[in-house]
C-alpha cells in the first residue's frame, strides 16, 4: 500500500468535505445532461473543467502538505474563470471580475504560506502550530489575514464577495450552483476552519473581527437581496449573506459555535445548489429570470415547486429543516457568550444581526416563491404545457430537498453524529430542541389546520371587480401585479436610499473601488510617459544620479 | 571538450554571413531551411552541453582558449553553468521563433535582410553569455544591440523608425556609460580579463573604483534589462518590432545583455555587496509595480506585453538581488520561464495581427472562435505570467516570495504579490476583450494562423505547463549549476583560472 501521508491526510474534518463533494459532482452532471447551453460544442470542455474541478477540490480539501493545497486551491479559480466562460454574452466580463478577486486572493494564500513556511519551517500541516501574536502587525497576524482574505474570497464573505452575483447572473446554471453555491464555500470554509482550528491559536481580537465581519456581511448582504429582480442575482446575495453565519460561528471560537458554523456550511450548500438548480429549471421553462415577469408556475412545475420550496423554508432558517438547525446553534452560542462580560456587547450585536438577517431572508423569499410560482400568471401562452422539466433536471432538486428535510429532523442522529461532533469534539447544547417531536407536532397542527379548513367549508372570501384609474377602467384580468413591487418601499426609505444609490453605483465593491485607484496612478504615469526622447533621458540620467548618490556616499 | 565553446558564436555568425550573402541568389527554401538548420543545431548543442556539462565535466567549468592564449593574455570563452543555463534559455526560445518566423515574415518584404539580422543578434547574445573577457562582452553587447535597432526599424513606418531611434539613442547612452565603466576598470585592475579582474579586485584593499563603476554598469546594463527608471525605450521599441523580434526583444535580449550581464559582473567580479543587493531589489520591485499599473491602462495588446515585461524583469532582479540561494533560484527560474511565457504571449500577439491585422484590443472580439490554438496557448500563457498554479511562472513567483520572506523583506514580498494581482487582473483584460465576447462582422472570416506559426505556439506553451517540473531532483542540476556560479561569488576566479592552466 502507498503511503499517502506527508502529503495527504484523512481526518474527521475533511472526511465528510470529501463526501459532500462527490455528491454535489454526480448532482451536477446529472443535472448537466439535459441543461441547454448558450454556446454550442462546449460540452467536452464542460465536462472536462468539472471533473476537474472535481478532482482539485478533493485534493485540496485531502492535503497535508501548505504547497500542493496552495496549487490545487489556484488551480480550482482557473476552473472556475473557464467555466463562467461558457455562460451567455456578457458572461466574460463577471468571469474577469471573479477571477480577479478570486485569483489575487490566491497571491494573499501564498503570501500567508510563505510567512508560515518562514515561522515554522515547515510545510506539513499536521506539524504546525502558531500563536498569534497580540501585536496588530506582526508576521503570525499577517500570515492569517493574508488565509483569511483568500478563505474569504472564495467563500464570498464581505468585502471580497462582489463576484458572486455578477456571476451568479451570468454563469450557466449548473456552474453556478456547483462552484459558488456550494463547493467554493465548502473549500473557503474548510480552510477558514483548518487554519483557525489546527494551524493557528486565536486570540480574542480575531475572533472578535471574524464575528463582527460576519454579522456585517449577514445584513448588508440580505439587504442588497432584498431589492433584486433577477432571481439569479437574488441567490447570489443570499449566497454572499449565508457566509456570514459560517463566519460568525467560527468567530464565536467555541466548539458549539464552530460545529454550527460547519453545519451551517454543510446545510447551505445543499439548499443553496438546490435554488440554483430550481432557478436553472424556471429559466429552461420560461427562458427569464426576471422576478417581474414570472408567475404562477407551482401548477406546471410541481417538483420543482416543492424542491424549491423546502430549500427556501430551509435557508430562511424555519423549523424543522436544516437551516434552523445550524444557525439555532450559532444563536445558542451567542446567547452564551453574552453572558461573559468582556463578550457581551459585540455578541449581542451579533445575535441582533444574525437573527434580523435570518427574518429578512424569509422575506426575500416570500417574495421569491410568490413571484415566481405562486402569483398570477405573467404570460398564458408559454406556460400551457403543464408538463416539468427533464427528469434529469428536477431530480437533483428534490434529492437536494429530501436531505434538507433529513437533516433538519435528524439532525443530531445524523449528520451532527457522523459529520460534525468527530471534527469538533464533544459541544453541550444549552437550548431543548427535539426536531422529531417538533415536526410531529407541527405536522398534526397543519393537519389539524386543514381539517378546520375544510370540515367548516371556509372559502376564501376576495372581491375581484374592474379598477378606475387615471379616468379609465381597467379589466382586473389584464392587470398583473407582480411580487417584486411590494419590496420597492425599502428602496425608497431615508437613508437606506442613498446607501442602495451607492451600492448600485458599485461604491462599496472593493473591485470597482480597486480598478478606479490603480487607473487614477495609471493616468499619472502616463502622463510622465510623454513620448519625448529628451524627458526619457532625463530619467535615466536623474536615475543614475541617485545611484551614484546612494553608491558613493 | 571545450572547443565546442565558441560554436555559439561561430554558427550564428556564419549562418548570417552565408543568408546575407546567398539569400539573393537563392529562393526562400534555402532561407528557411539553413536558417532551422542552424537553429537546430545551436538548439541541440546548447541542450549537449548543459547534460555534458553537468555529467562529464568536474568543476562544472569549460574555459576555450582563443588561439591558445592563456588568459590573462589572450580572449577566453567559459562555458559554466549560469553560461549553459543562459544557452539553453536563448537556444531554446530562438529555435521557436525562427520556425514562427517562417510564415509571420510573409507579412514583410526581405526575408534575407531579416534572418541576416536575427542571426547576428543572435551571435551577440551567445557572445555576451560565453564571452569571458569584459570588452569582448561589450563587443558583442554592441553587436546585439545594434542588430536589435535595425530589427525594431524592420517594419520602416513612421512608428517604427521612431521607435528605433529612441532606442538607438537610449541604447547608445548606456552602452557609452558601460563603455566608460569599463576603461575606468581597466585603468584601476590593468587587465580586461573578468577572472583576472576578479581576481586583482580580491587583492587589492582600497577598492575606490567599485563604486564609480558600478553606478555606471547599473545605469549601463539597467537600461538594457529596462529596469524602472531606465526603462522608457522599451514600450515605444519592442510593440514596433516584428512580433517574433519582440519575442526574442522582451524573451531574452533584455535578460542576456541586462541581467546576465548585471549579475555576472556584480556576484562574480566585483562580489556582491549587500548595497548593490539592495540596489538591485529596490529597482526591481519599483520595477515591478510601476510597470504593471502602465500595463494595466494599456489598449495596444503588444504594447501592453512589453509593459509587463518591465515588471517581469523586476521580479528577476528581485530574486536575484536578495543574493539567497532561494531568491537565486527563484530570479533564475522566473528568467526561464518569462523568456518562454512572454515570448508566446509576443507571439500570440503576432498571430492576432497576422490574422485581423490589428493591435488594439478594443477592435478584437470574440477571436476564440475563429482562433482557438491562439486563444488557448495564450490562456495558458496568461495564466503562466500571472502566477496561476499549476503553471510554470507560479513556482517562481512562490520562491521568489518565499526568498523574501526569508531575508526578512516582507514589504517586497507584498510587492511582489500586489504586482502578481495586477498582472493577473491586465491578462484578464487582454483575455476578455481579445478572445472572449461576441465575435465581430468583420472578423467573421479570420483564419487561425498557419502550421508553423501554431507549432511553435504550442510547444511553448506545453513548456509553460510543464516547466514546473524544472524542481524535481532530477532535472533542479539545470537551475542549480546556474545558482551555484553566482553564488560562488569571486571564487569565479580561481575556477576559470585554474581551469584555464590545466
Amino acid at each position: 500500500m502507498i503511503n499517502f501521508y506527508p502529503w495527504f491526510r484523512l481526518d474527521s474534518l475533511n472526511a465528510f468535505i470529501v463526501l459532500a463533494i462527490g455528491l454535489f459532482s454526480l448532482l451536477v452532471i446529472v443535472y448537466s445532461a439535459r441543461f441547454r447551453f448558450i454556446r454550442r460544442r462546449i460540452a467536452l470542455q464542460y465536462y472536462i473543467c468539472i471533473i476537474l474541478t472535481a478532482l482539485a477540490s478533493i485534493i485540496t480539501v485531502l492535503a497535508n502538505n501548505l504547497i500542493l493545497l496552495l496549487v490545487c486551491w489556484g488551480f480550482l479559480g482557473l476552473t472556475l474563470y473557464l467555466l463562467i466562460n461558457l455562460g451567455d454574452v456578457g458572461s466574460e466580463t463577471a468571469a474577469k471580475k471573479t477571477f480577479i478577486i478570486v485569483g489575487g486572493s490566491d497571491a494573499f494564500l501564498l503570501l500567508g504560506i510563505a510567512i508560515i513556511y518562514h515561522l515554522t519551517d515547515s510545510l506539513q500541516m499536521d506539524q504546525i502550530k502558531i500563536y498569534l501574536d497580540a501585536r496588530p502587525l506582526s508576521l503570525s497576524v499577517i500570515a492569517y489575514l493574508c488565509i483569511a482574505v483568500a478563505c474569504f474570497a472564495k467563500a464570498g464573505a464581505m468585502p471580497f464577495h462582489s463576484w458572486i452575483p455578477d456571476c451568479a447572473e451570468s454563469a450557466p446554471v449548473p456552474v453556478v450552483a456547483y462552484l459558488p453555491a456550494s463547493l467554493d464555500k465548502l473549500l473557503g470554509i474548510y480552510l477558514l476552519v483548518r487554519f483557525s482550528l489546527d494551524l493557528f491559536v486565536m486570540n480574542e481580537a480575531m475572533n472578535t473581527l471574524l464575528m463582527v465581519i460576519g454579522a456585517f456581511t449577514i445584513v448588508a448582504a440580505v439587504m442588497m437581496a432584498l431589492i433584486q429582480h433577477n432571481i439569479k442575482r437574488l441567490l447570489g446575495y443570499h449566497a454572499v449573506s449565508q457566509v456570514g453565519y459560517m463566519v460568525l460561528g467560527i468567530g464565536t471560537g467555541s466548539p458549539l459555535g464552530i460545529a454550527g458554523g460547519i453545519f451551517h456550511m454543510l446545510n447551505h450548500a445543499i439548499y443553496k445548489s438546490c435554488l440554483f438548480l430550481t432557478v436553472g429549471n424556471i429559466e429552461a421553462k420560461t427562458g427569464t429570470v426576471d422576478l417581474a415577469r414570472l408567475g404562477g408556475l407551482a401548477k406546471s412545475m410541481p417538483f420543482t415547486y416543492i424542491s424549491c420550496l423546502v430549500a427556501s423554508l430551509s435557508i430562511s432558517g424555519v423549523p424543522p429543516f436544516n437551516g434552523f438547525f445550524s444557525k439555532w446553534m450559532i444563536y445558542q452560542e451567542l446567547i452564551q457568550k453574552i453572558n461573559i462580560r468582556q463578550w457581551s456587547v459585540v455578541s449581542l450585536a451579533c445575535l441582533v444581526a444574525a437573527m434580523f438577517g435570518s427574518g429578512l431572508t424569509l422575506a426575500s423569499f416570500m417574495k421569491l416563491m410568490h413571484a415566481t410560482f405562486l402569483g398570477q400568471r405573467a404570460n398564458k401562452s408559454t406556460s400551457q404545457q403543464s408538463k416539468d422539466v427533464a427528469w434529469t433536471m428536477w431530480l437533483p432538486c428534490i434529492i437536494l430537498a429530501v436531505i434538507c428535510i433529513i437533516f433538519g429532523i435528524f439532525a443530531s442522529q445524523i449528520p451532527l453524529r457522523y459529520f460534525i461532533l468527530p471534527a469538533i469534539g464533544k459541544i453541550d447544547f444549552i437550548g431543548i430542541w427535539y426536531p422529531g417531536l417538533s415536526t410531529l407536532l407541527i405536522i398534526v397542527g397543519l393537519l389539524v389546520g386543514i381539517i378546520i379548513f375544510k370540515f367548516k367549508d371556509i372559502k376564501p372570501i376576495w372581491r375581484q371587480d374592474k379598477s378606475f384609474t387615471g379616468a379609465e377602467t381597467q379589466d382586473y384580468k389584464l392587470q398583473r401585479i407582480s411580487g417584486t413591487d411590494f419590496y420597492n418601499t425599502i428602496k425608497e426609505l431615508g437613508v437606506l436610499k442613498t446607501i442602495y444609490k451607492k451600492a448600485e453605483a458599485g461604491t462599496f465593491d472593493i473591485y470597482e473601488q480597486g480598478k478606479t485607484l490603480i487607473f487614477t496612478i495609471g493616468r499619472i504615469f502616463q502622463y510622465l510617459h510623454n513620448g519625448v526622447l529628451p524627458t526619457y533621458l532625463v530619467w535615466g540620467l536623474l536615475g543614475m544620479l541617485g545611484l551614484f548618490l546612494v553608491l558613493l556616499r | 571538450m571545450a572547443n565546442i565553446v565558441p560554436f555559439f558564436t561561430i554558427i550564428p555568425l556564419f549562418t548570417a554571413f552565408a543568408i546575407s550573402l546567398l539569400g539573393r541568389i537563392f529562393k526562400n527554401a534555402f532561407i528557411h531551411t539553413l536558417s532551422i538548420v542552424s537553429q537546430f543545431i545551436l538548439l541541440v548543442l546548447s541542450l549537449l552541453s548543459s547534460v555534458l556539462l553537468h555529467r562529464f565535466v568536474d568543476g562544472k567549468i569549460l574555459v576555450y582558449k582563443i588561439g591558445g592564449w592563456i588568459p590573462p593574455f589572450g580572449i577566453c570563452m567559459v562555458l559554466d553553468g549560469l553560461s549553459s543555463f543562459m544557452l539553453v534559455t536563448v537556444n531554446l526560445l530562438a529555435f521557436f521563433v525562427a520556425i514562427y518566423s517562417l510564415n509571420y515574415m510573409n507579412k514583410y518584404t526581405d526575408k534575407p535582410k531579416f534572418f541576416t539580422l536575427f542571426f547576428l543578434m543572435l551571435t551577440g547574445m551567445n557572445g555576451v553569455i560565453v564571452t569571458g573577457d569584459l570588452f569582448n562582452l561589450y563587443v558583442f553587447l554592441e553587436i546585439a544591440s545594434i542588430a536589435g535597432y535595425a530589427l525594431v526599424a524592420f517594419g520602416t513606418e513612421a512608428e517604427e523608425l521612431e521607435a528605433s531611434f529612441k532606442y538607438a539613442v537610449m541604447g547608445s547612452v548606456a552602452s557609452a556609460f558601460i563603455f566608460i565603466g569599463i576603461a575606468f576598470l581597466y585603468g584601476f585592475v590593468s587587465t580586461l580579463n573578468m577572472a583576472d579582474m576578479a581576481r586583482i579586485l580580491g587583492t587589492k584593499t582600497n577598492q575606490w573604483v567599485l563604486p564609480f563603476v558600478s553606478a555606471l554598469f547599473f545605469m549601463g546594463f539597467g537600461l538594457k534589462a529596462a529596469l524602472v527608471p531606465f526603462h522608457a525605450w522599451l514600450p515605444d521599441a519592442h510593440p514596433s518590432a516584428p512580433a517574433s523580434i519582440s519575442a526574442m526583444l522582451s524573451g531574452v535580449l533584455i535578460k542576456a545583455l541586462g541581467i546576465y550581464a548585471l549579475a555576472r559582473i556584480l556576484f562574480n567580479i566585483f562580489g556582491i555587496l549587500p548595497v548593490y543587493s539592495k540596489i538591485l531589489m529596490f529597482l526591481g520591485a519599483l520595477s515591478m509595480l510601476v510597470a504593471v499599473v502602465l500595463a494595466l491602462s494599456q489598449w495596444d495588446l503588444k504594447r501592453l506585453l512589453a509593459y509587463h515585461s518591465i515588471s517581469q524583469i523586476g521580479y528577476i532582479a528581485l530574486g536575484i538581488g536578495l543574493g539567497t540561494p532561494l531568491g537565486i533560484l527563484g530570479g533564475l527560474y522566473h528568467l526561464f520561464n518569462h523568456s518562454i511565457f512572454k515570448s508566446l504571449l509576443f507571439l500570440n500577439s503576432g498571430a492576432i495581427d497576422y490574422a485581423i491585422n490589428s493591435r488594439d484590443l478594443k477592435d478584437m472580439s470574440g477571436l476564440r472562435e475563429r482562433m482557438p490554438i491562439t486563444y488557448h496557448t495564450n490562456l495558458i500563457a496568461s495564466m503562466s505570467i500571472a502566477g496561476i498554479p499549476p503553471f510554470n511562472g507560479f513556482f517562481s513567483k512562490l520562491i521568489i516570495i518565499i526568498a523574501c520572506i526569508q531575508s526578512g523583506y516582507i514589504t517586497y514580498a507584498i510587492a511582489a504579490v500586489v504586482g502578481s494581482l495586477l498582472t493577473l487582473a491586465s491578462f484578464m483584460k487582454v483575455q476578455k476583450f481579445a478572445f472572449l465576447g461576441e465575435l465581430k462582422e468583420k472578423y467573421r472570416d479570420a483564419k487561425e494562423v498557419p502550421l508553423a506559426m501554431q507549432l511553435s505556439m504550442v510547444v511553448l506553451s506545453i513548456i509553460c505547463i510543464t516547466g514546473g517540473l524544472l524542481l524535481l531532483p532530477s532535472l533542479r542540476y539545470f537551475l542549480d549549476n546556474a545558482v551555484n556560479v553566482l553564488l560562488d561569488g569571486s571564487n569565479y576566479a580561481n575556477r576559470v583560472l585554474e581551469t584555464a592552466l590545466k
